[in-house]
């Protein structure tokens, strides 16, 4: 109870200075939905041009998974001080955490910059964040290994990548469930992307919205929910059988 | 130099006046010790006593305050541990594996260093299989080689890591209390294969509790006690 006293006060406020607390607003909020759902349908004809939106986002996310795996599976090892020297792992771990620290959608905005509106962009952004990203997660999945396993490699002969091959052997349950974890986020975040021009769904529903045509954005969310739902699903079972 | 190396012809490992403290604790006090090449010695003392630290100054992962370790002629603190690492097997209280591979990946590994291109595509040559399954004859587990090593017996993982160092051709041999938490049967199994890898040529330094087990097997018994080691057989 504590908490909450504080917190209703601040949320009152907040919303206050915010302006939500003003009725016109709510009443113009219901006004609009009552429109929205009047208009409300799905648009068979547009299934079609759903479904290669909604495919061309699970693409791009594959991308960046794959692609940001390969890059945090080399650059992991360089942040975790029992592999490298604290001083390199202190530098990798700064530069990936001022990657991680740009939310992808700005990294979109780079890339359509760099190499132009598309998919390619919405790919480039989301390997980058992901390659951050996952860096940070299999470090840390990298330190829970027991000293004295590293010890024992290390004595054996192994250095660099061999040790690293050979560590990443020993916490791979952790490594594919993180790599899975990043695959749902990615289907999410590349949902959006397409809202300042990095490919994906988002483009359509964007394009849908300015041209008033709710039943067209209906079918293309309808769609888009249908496909990430179902690798929430798929990834979720699988991560769960995992741990 | 000459002179001195020809002095430790023969000997695998030498300390001399090897001092350790943990903070304000010094835990080794001046320990000094020779292990001839080819010979198995046990090294007993309470917890704490310092037995792990030792092993792992042997094996070249600390540093000693003062004092100098050769092993195999080499001065591994002044030369760099690294030219020692590959012909030393390590194998500590934890045994060291690779959760969730098999007993033949646990082996094989011990070789990546020399082939590590075959270790990083996944794919070994015949011969290194071979080896690798002899090695798991030898300790009795060739029949378990594709089980995850997660899924043996505790005396079955000691004899994987075992089988790791026969086919790592490891001339030196450090374990820490390998038997530690094993009944007495599987006890004396794995220190009889340890200790007889000694025939071998192999030096075998282990760390132990049990006073019978290191008398029977073992031809040279040590106590760590109060930062210094005493021979009492």
């Amino acid at each position: 109870m504590r908490i909450i006293t504080p917190m209703v006060i601040i949320t009152a406020s907040l919303a206050y200075i915010l302006g939500l607390l003003e009725p016109s607003m709510w009443a113009k909020a219901g006004r609009n939905l009552a429109i929205f759902i009047s208009q409300l349908g799905f648009e068979e004809s547009l299934l079609e041009e759903a479904l290669a939106a909604a495919y061309e986002t699970v693409l791009l996310s594959l991308v960046g998974v794959s692609l940001g795996t390969i890059i945090a599976y080399l650059a992991s090892p360089l942040t975790t001080p029992a592999i490298s020297s604290p001083r390199l792992s202190g530098v990798f771990r700064l530069i990936a955490s001022g990657i991680r620290s740009i939310p992808a959608i700005f990294w979109a905005i780079l890339f359509v910059i760099l190499v132009g509106p598309g998919p390619r962009a919405g790919a480039l952004a989301l390997s980058i964040y992901t390659s951050a990203y996952l860096t940070k997660l299999f470090y840390e999945s990298l330190e829970s290994i027991p000293q004295e396993h590293i010890d024992t490699l290390r004595v054996i002969g192994l250095r660099g990548l061999s040790l690293s091959m050979a560590l990443y052997t020993h916490i791979r349950r952790q490594v594919l469930s993180n790599i899975l974890f990043m695959l749902e986020y990615n289907v999410r975040t590349a949902t959006i992307l397409g809202f300042v021009g990095a490919g994906g769904v988002g483009y359509y529903i964007l394009h849908y919205v300015s041209l008033l045509n709710y039943p067209a954005v209906v079918t293309f969310i309808m769609v888009t929910t249908v496909f990430v739902i179902l690798i929430d699903t798929i990834s979720y079972i699988l991560r769960t059988r995992l741990s | 130099m000459e002179a001195e190396r020809a002095l430790e012809a023969g000997k695998a490992v030498v300390l001399n006046s090897v001092e350790f403290s943990y903070g304000e604790l010094k835990i080794l006090k001046g320990v000094s010790l020779e292990v001839d090449a080819g010979s198995a010695i046990a090294i007993m003392g309470r917890s704490g006593s310092g037995k792990t630290t030792l092993l792992k100054i042997i094996a070249g992962l600390l540093r000693p305050e003062r004092g100098s370790v050769r092993v195999q002629g080499l001065d591994i603190y002044r030369d760099g541990s690294r030219h020692i690492w590959g012909r030393i097997a390590y194998i500590p209280q934890s045994i060291g594996l690779i959760e969730g591979a098999s007993a033949l990946y646990n082996v094989l590994i011990a070789r990546a260093p020399e082939h590590l291109l075959n270790f990083i595509i996944g794919f070994w040559s015949r011969g290194d299989v071979r080896d690798a399954m002899e090695a798991l004859r030898i300790v009795g587990l060739d029949g378990k080689a594709r089980i995850r090593v997660d899924r043996l017996s505790g005396g079955e993982r000691q004899r994987v890591a075992i089988a790791r160092a026969l086919f790592q051709r490891a001339s030196i041999v450090l374990a820490d209390e390998p038997v530690s938490n094993l009944d007495r049967d599987t006890a004396e199994n794995v220190v009889r294969i340890l200790a007889g890898l000694s025939r071998n040529g192999v030096t075998v330094i282990s760390v132990l509790h049990d006073l019978d087990l290191a008398l029977s097997y073992f031809s040279r018994v040590y106590v760590l006690s109060d930062g210094r080691l005493r021979e009492i057989v």
